[in-house]
């Protein structure tokens, strides 16, 4: 992998191919396992900014709006270099009916090799470097999310990004694209995989820290600058006596769908938060449950090594030997503490909801106001 | 929204259909811009002695087969000079194979190419896809980008007919077909994002931008365009220039429908959706707060 990223971003480093024939083919040798990790310069640069080209950004919206199933995921093809990270294409991902079939995970991954290979034929970039995921009202916190990216930040450089698409908003006439990677106190506890409470403690983990955001730019290339700047020119139309609004003719004209005032989707905001709501509590009322019984059988397993001890006192009085203590762990099974990712997740789901709602009511009253200073 | 030249053929399909086995041809064609810019990209990347690319288009067609939906679009390797073109079959079917697992609904309605000129490759390319498509006809869409010296940006669509009494692959007639750029609402937004960021310098902006600074912008464009309006019709008083009077109508018009409407009615809309609106983001931010609470209280260790 690193060998590969490496050759890559050493191409797009030299300067363009000059017109001169180069007489011999260099030949490549593969670079030894050893000598990668000194080799591999790119991995040392911290990463600092995502950059999403244009071509990406409408493939995700397509596919993100046409998909049937609630989250739509896809792979991110790019390269980083110094310090930047260039998602330059993607590819959907076909949507699984059964996560656990090992069936379907086997055909998925030999798709993503062959759509790899191809990309590779018409010289397209085709390393990974993360993965997109479409989210409606800004809740994408799920197990899904976490459980892809942390197989990703062991695998790629720089752990992998993951590019969540908001669509609720961009339905609103504001496009949003957000990069984020798992922190590493998230990361240790979750390799452990320990989500006990004094783990969340050591660790310092609420939702808020289990992902951090990276900077995203959206760049487009010049070509694709010029040929949305011949798309939007607004040129006068052909008719005579056109009326004033259709005089000019664009194949993109300008949209202020930002000024839209109605709230739409604000009540299904409000249902997703008392759902969202519900499920922790039932989370948490299984947590308390689990709890209750560890509680329960520590007090048995306590008092009957305090039995045990008085019991061998009185035996040690009588002059007799001592029974054994040892087998207090095999007679109570302790259960093991449960995992608090789920209710952690589930709270990272709430506060999502409520700053989407917040969001929404706080434009709706500037949209208010000034549609009243219109009309006055 | 037309997107080629305006010498397309709009071809008026006959209502009365005589031979329902022969597929209509189609009569209108529309564009994904997602399909649109992969062509881009996909011309960005080429070798330095291709002078054009070709690709397949993937689609969905109307139920009675006159109009045609491009909705994307894959690469495909080819190669040609002066004796012979080759299109990499295997690669196009396994490309398709690929798409099709994503997005099912998609199947191939014909290809593309870059540069606008059509010679006999692109007929025996077009003869290709058409075996491709059958029974439906195969589309071709010729996309210039507008790189070249004198050539300006634009996007055509044809549909191919044999030409000759003995029908021969390399030979046909492309009849040019009227081409729409058409995306779904939803995806507006984005496409705005791209052109703002084609207008920016070194076209890059920064994401993620709030839906408070992105109205922001939208009212402030609003009140430059209302600036301008202001500006003429003082210039128009003043008699400094002469007022167009289909104009005046026009602004009347627009103008005319705020003012209507009753004044205590309005007021009582207003503050009853204010009461709401404050009602609402009372409640996100105690949602957001117990949210937090909650999730430090399980820090706390006894």
């Amino acid at each position: 992998m690193a060998a590969t990223s490496m050759a890559a971003a050493l191409a797009a480093s030299l300067p363009a191919p000059t017109a001169a024939p180069t007489p011999v083919a260099p030949t490549y040798e593969a670079i030894p396992a050893s000598m990668s990790k000194v080799i591999d310069i790119e991995a040392e640069i911290p990463l600092q900014v995502v950059q999403l080209d244009g071509l990406v950004v409408t493939k995700i919206l397509k596919h993100a709006r046409e998909a049937s199933s609630a989250t739509v995921h896809g792979l991110l093809l790019g390269l980083d270099l110094d310090g930047t990270l260039e998602v330059s294409n993607s590819f959907a991902l076909p949507h699984h009916v059964s996560d656990e079939d090992e069936k379907s995970a086997k055909s998925s991954a030999r798709y993503q090799s062959s759509m790899l290979r191809s990309l590779r034929e018409v010289q397209a970039d085709d390393s990974v470097v993360g993965f997109y995921q479409a989210t409606t009202l800004g809740a994408f916190f799920n197990q899904n999310l976490v459980e892809i990216q942390a197989i990703h930040q062991d695998k790629l450089r720089h752990g992998g990004v993951v590019i969540v698409h908001d669509l609720s908003l961009t339905a609103r006439g504001n496009a949003s694209f957000r990069a984020f990677r798992l922190t590493p106190s998230f990361l240790n506890a979750y390799k452990k995989c320990n989500f006990s409470t004094s783990s969340l403690v050591n660790h310092r983990l609420t939702f808020s820290s289990i992902l951090e955001e990276i900077p995203l730019q959206v760049r487009i290339n010049p070509l694709l600058g010029s040929f949305l700047g011949s798309l939007t020119k607004s040129t006068p139309s052909l008719l005579p006596d056109a009326t004033p609004e259709s005089a000019t003719v664009s194949v993109l004209p300008p949209s202020f769908s930002a000024l839209d005032l109605g709230t739409t989707g604000l009540t299904r905001n409000l249902e997703q938060i008392i759902e969202a709501v519900d499920n922790y509590r039932t989370e948490e009322g299984n947590l308390a449950y689990l709890s209750r019984q560890i509680a329960r059988e520590r007090a048995r397993a306590d008092n009957y090594v305090a039995k045990r001890k008085e019991e061998n006192l009185a035996r040690v009085a009588q002059d007799l030997a001592p029974l054994p203590e040892e087998d207090v762990a095999r007679l109570f099974k302790i259960p093991a503490e449960p995992s608090r990712l789920e209710s952690m997740l589930l709270l990272g789901q709430i506060d999502a909801y409520g700053k989407s709602l917040e969001g929404t009511a706080s434009s709706g009253l500037i949209k208010m106001y000034s549609v009243k200073a219109a009309s006055t | 929204m037309a997107l080629g030249g305006s010498s397309a053929l709009h071809i008026q399909s006959s209502t009365i259909s005589s031979a329902p086995a022969v597929p209509r041809t189609p009569s209108s064609i529309t564009i994904h811009p997602v399909a649109l810019f992969s062509i881009l990209d996909h011309y960005l990347r080429r070798t330095d002695d291709q002078p054009r690319v070709i690709g397949t288009l993937l689609g969905t067609r109307s139920p009675d087969n006159t109009q045609i939906h491009v909705r994307s679009s894959f690469a495909v390797l080819h190669s040609e000079n002066d004796e012979q073109v080759a299109v990499d079959m295997e690669y196009h079917r396994t490309m398709y194979e690929l798409h099709s697992r994503v997005t099912p609904k998609e199947t191939i309605v014909g290809w593309y190419s870059t540069g606008s000129n059509l010679n006999t490759y692109s007929a025996l390319i077009q003869n290709f896809y058409s075996q491709e498509t059958a029974p439906h006809q195969a589309i071709h869409v010729a996309l210039n980008t507008g790189a070249e010296e004198g050539e300006e940006a634009g996007v055509q669509a044809y549909v191919s007919s044999p030409v000759g009494v003995f029908p021969k692959p390399e030979n046909c007639i492309f009849v040019p077909v009227p081409v729409r750029l058409q995306f779904h609402d939803a995806e507006r937004a984005g496409l705005d994002l791209l052109t703002q960021t084609a207008l920016s310098p070194n076209s890059t902006t920064a994401q993620p931008v709030t839906s408070i600074a992105n109205l922001d912008t939208a009212l402030n464009t609003v009140m430059q365009m209302l600036e301008r309006v202001l500006a003429y019709v003082r210039q128009v008083l003043a008699g400094e220039v002469e007022g167009d009077k289909a104009l005046g109508r026009y602004l009347m018009d627009t103008l005319g429908v705020a003012a209507i409407g009753e004044k205590g009615g309005e007021d009582m809309a207003f503050n009853a959706s204010l009461q709401d609106t404050l009602m609402i983001s009372y409640l996100a931010n105690l949602v957001r707060s117990q949210a937090e609470v909650s999730s430090r209280l399980a820090l706390v260790t006894s």
